[in-house]
């Protein structure tokens, strides 16, 4: 029986490994990549640590538009989900049981449609609308304004669960009383209802900007002229990257996580206020014994010293060093080519279009180049410079380190 | 008459102003937003493209060549059926469904186990990270998993390293990350639902059924599996209805020689710049998973008004 347990913890265990795994181990990975200078977002063949892409992903025009335009949509799909699926929810409590579920149904399908086609019918709509208009209606198919639209349609769904499920716990005998007592219809609503829906309009209005944030489907057929950031993101992923989108995915991990602890040490706070829980002793009175905040000042602290060593941290010489690593490898494969075609006694030895010479290598150079290779340094002595710089970089992505020929062969080349 | 009354009523409740402006937004949203788009993609699939009429043909006529062109093909094309995007088509529904099976089976212990426990530190923790990855772009979860399945990506880089492999895999080509890729956009959407109703379930149910004798198997299939069906049904039809409609995770991780249905409209709108084609191929893909979606909640007796909770 005991071993009976054992075992399902063992497997728990693992489960929850695979599982986070899966879920975080992706994003741990994007996370360093941002910090390695190879040019090409990777982790293994790993150059130098550098915030260099940081500094990029700072100067990149495009980023930074789609950034403001990600916010001007955001905040305006806040605006018109919210309200609506306020409206949407407490017209949901007083409509006929006979209609009930068909206004249930009509008003929950835009989660279920593909946003590709909400985007579409959004874009086609307006079109038409606009073209009904004639000229004069040019900010219908402005592409803020369709982007918000479309947004908003699924997004209000989503409210609309957020305050439904408030709305359940909601006393409507609080607004007849109100009522009874002289208040008038909006005294009661501002005065009653608003204030009891305050922590879900909230979190209503937090889900609707990160939906907006992250939306792609939709956006992409109705951003028009003005890319969101998501847009600008799935162009650059597509047509040539660099790890300045992995800086800003820890940029974005960083605040999720800041806000995500903060939450919870607010939580905790209030808790203790109301004396549900009780502080640990022995602890200073602003850390109030829970994990959340400790974990909340190593990040922060971490982040700060992160950004003081930014100033002064260069990886230009670890950079300079990665590069000679690099050159003395080529010059150990021109070597090794070199010997092999003075053993088959050919006159000739054009390094640049040999068979063994591939192209466009760079980002797949070894891990370790061959700096640890013994025959790396005689080699060097051995030849004249000039060979470097039409050298083909190494074939695969770790270089010939492993292949034994490759330090006899340079070091034989020393002899001639 | 009766509405007149209700209304009255309505308005009586709500008073005069409140009453308007919710009327207002929620015919707003449910006319001008939900049902006219809709209506108008719909006859906008059913007409030529102005670009490439036929002789005789206008603009304003009805037709069903967008429709044809889906099942036939071009007109005067040599083979019987537009096979190529019939595949893509039937490749996407069966990929959506396996990815929606894969989520279940990965997400239900988890939830089970969530839902189940006390709510101590730790499982608070677990929620925590759980969404954090859910506060991520969605192209940079798609991109993530192509840094790590790439030709030059983590895993290969492992696994040669182990010497496990001599050549790279080509895990995009093969499509692995794009339904590992698809399973890790909506996997959160699947767990949560779950998890909300197996935490209602009573743990004394439970119990009650372990004092009886009842095996791990028959708890779960009795008790824990019926209590959680409108978890189940709303997770999984979500993350059907989104996978099948992706269209970020197959731009970045699907691979070259296969594609996904959305892409096929996004070339039509934005490559061909045939609008009404476009609209077409998003008629049937709306109609086509909502359909599966029905049948599928017909089978398993579940009702419309589950979904979402």
């Amino acid at each position: 029986m005991r071993s009976n347990i054992f075992f399902g913890r063992v497997a728990l265990g693992v489960y929850l490994i695979i599982f986070f795994g899966y879920l975080l181990g992706p994003l741990l990975v994007m996370g360093l990549t941002a910090f390695n200078s190879a040019a090409f977002p990777s982790i293994t063949p790993w150059q130098c640590y550098t915030y260099e892409w940081f500094g990029v992903l700072f100067q990149d025009d495009r980023i930074l538009n789609g950034i403001k335009n990600s916010f001007i949509v955001g905040i305006g799909t806040v605006i018109l989900s919210v309200s609506i699926g306020l409206a949407a929810s407490l017209v949901l409590t007083q409509i006929w049981p006979r209609w009930r579920s068909t206004y249930y149904t009509i008003i929950i399908a835009p989660i279920l449609i593909p946003g590709v086609v909400l985007g579409i019918s959004t874009l086609v709509f307006w079109r038409r609308v606009s073209e009904v208009f004639g000229g004069n209606a040019e900010f219908l198919n402005n592409g803020l304004f369709l982007t918000i639209i479309g947004q908003s349609t699924f997004i209000a769904s989503y409210c609309m669960l957020v305050f439904v499920a408030r709305l359940q716990r909601f006393d409507p005998g609080l607004t007849e009383a109100a009522l009874d007592l002289g208040a008038t219809h909006t005294q009661a609503f501002r005065k009653i209802l608003l204030p009891f829906m305050r922590p879900a309009i909230a979190s209503a209005a937090v889900l609707a900007f990160l939906a907006s944030f992250e939306n792609y489907n939709t956006t992409t057929f109705t951003f028009g002229s003005y890319p969101t950031l998501t847009i600008e993101l799935s162009q650059m992923v597509r047509y040539g990257i660099n790890p300045s989108i992995s800086a800003l995915a820890v940029i974005i991990v960083v605040l999720t996580v800041f806000a995500a602890l903060s939450a919870e040490v607010y939580r905790r706070r209030s808790k203790i206020k109301s004396g549900e829980l009780k502080p640990r002793k022995g602890l200073p009175a602003w850390m109030v014994g829970n994990v959340a905040t400790i974990l909340l000042v190593l990040l922060s602290f971490t982040v700060i010293s992160m950004a003081y060593t930014a100033q002064a941290y260069s990886p230009a010489e670890c950079k300079a060093e990665y590069r000679e690593a690099r050159r003395l490898e080529n010059q150990a494969k021109i070597e090794a080519l070199r010997a092999a075609r003075e053993a088959a006694r050919q006159n000739q030895a054009p390094v640049e279009s040999g068979p063994q010479a591939p192209a466009s290598q760079g980002a797949g150079a070894g891990a370790f180049g061959n700096v640890f290779a013994p025959g790396n340094l005689e080699g060097k002595t051995g030849q004249d410079e000039g060979e470097v710089d039409t050298a083909p970089p190494p074939a695969s992505p770790f270089g010939n380190v492993f292949t034994p020929n490759n330090l006899e062969d340079s070091s034989g080349t020393k002899g001639n | 008459m009766k509405k007149p009354k209700l209304f009255a009523a309505y308005f009586r409740n709500n008073g005069l102003l409140l009453g308007g402006i919710m009327l207002f937004l929620v015919s707003v949203w449910i006319v001008i937003m939900i049902l006219l788009p809709q209506i108008f993609m719909l006859d906008y699939s059913f007409r030529p493209n102005p670009v490439n009429l036929r002789p005789g043909e206008m603009a304003d006529d009805y037709t069903l060549k967008n429709y044809r062109y889906l099942v036939f093909g071009p007109e005067g094309a040599s083979g019987m059926f537009n096979t190529v995007d019939l595949m893509v088509f039937v490749r996407t529904i069966i990929a959506a469904m396996l990815v929606t099976v894969m989520n279940l089976i990965l997400c239900y212990p988890l939830a089970y186990y969530l839902g189940q426990s006390k709510g101590t530190g730790f499982l608070r923790l677990l929620v925590i990270l759980l969404v954090i990855p859910y506060w991520i772009n969605e192209i940079l979860r798609a991109f993530a998993l192509r840094i790590i399945f790439g030709d030059v990506g983590v895993l290969n880089g492992v696994m040669m390293s182990l010497g496990l492999i001599d050549q790279p895999y080509d895990f995009i080509n093969a499509d692995i990350a794009l339904y590992a890729g698809l399973g890790y956009a909506y996997i959160l959407l699947m767990l949560f639902p779950m998890y909300n109703v197996i935490e209602s379930l009573d743990r004394n149910q439970i119990e009650a059924a372990r004092d009886m004798g009842a095996s791990w198997v028959r708890i779960h299939r009795r008790i824990v599996i019926p209590h959680a069906k409108p978890g189940i049904a709303s997770g999984m039809t979500m993350v059907f209805m989104l996978s099948a409609g992706a269209l970020a995770a197959p731009q970045v991780l699907g691979g070259t020689s296969s594609l996904w249905f959305t892409q096929l409209v996004y070339q039509w709108f934005n490559d061909t710049l045939n609008w009404q084609q476009g609209a077409a191929y998003a008629i049937v893909l709306l109609v086509a998973s909502i359909a599966i979606v029905l049948t599928f909640m017909k089978i398993f007796k579940v009702n419309m008004g589950d979904i979402g909770k």
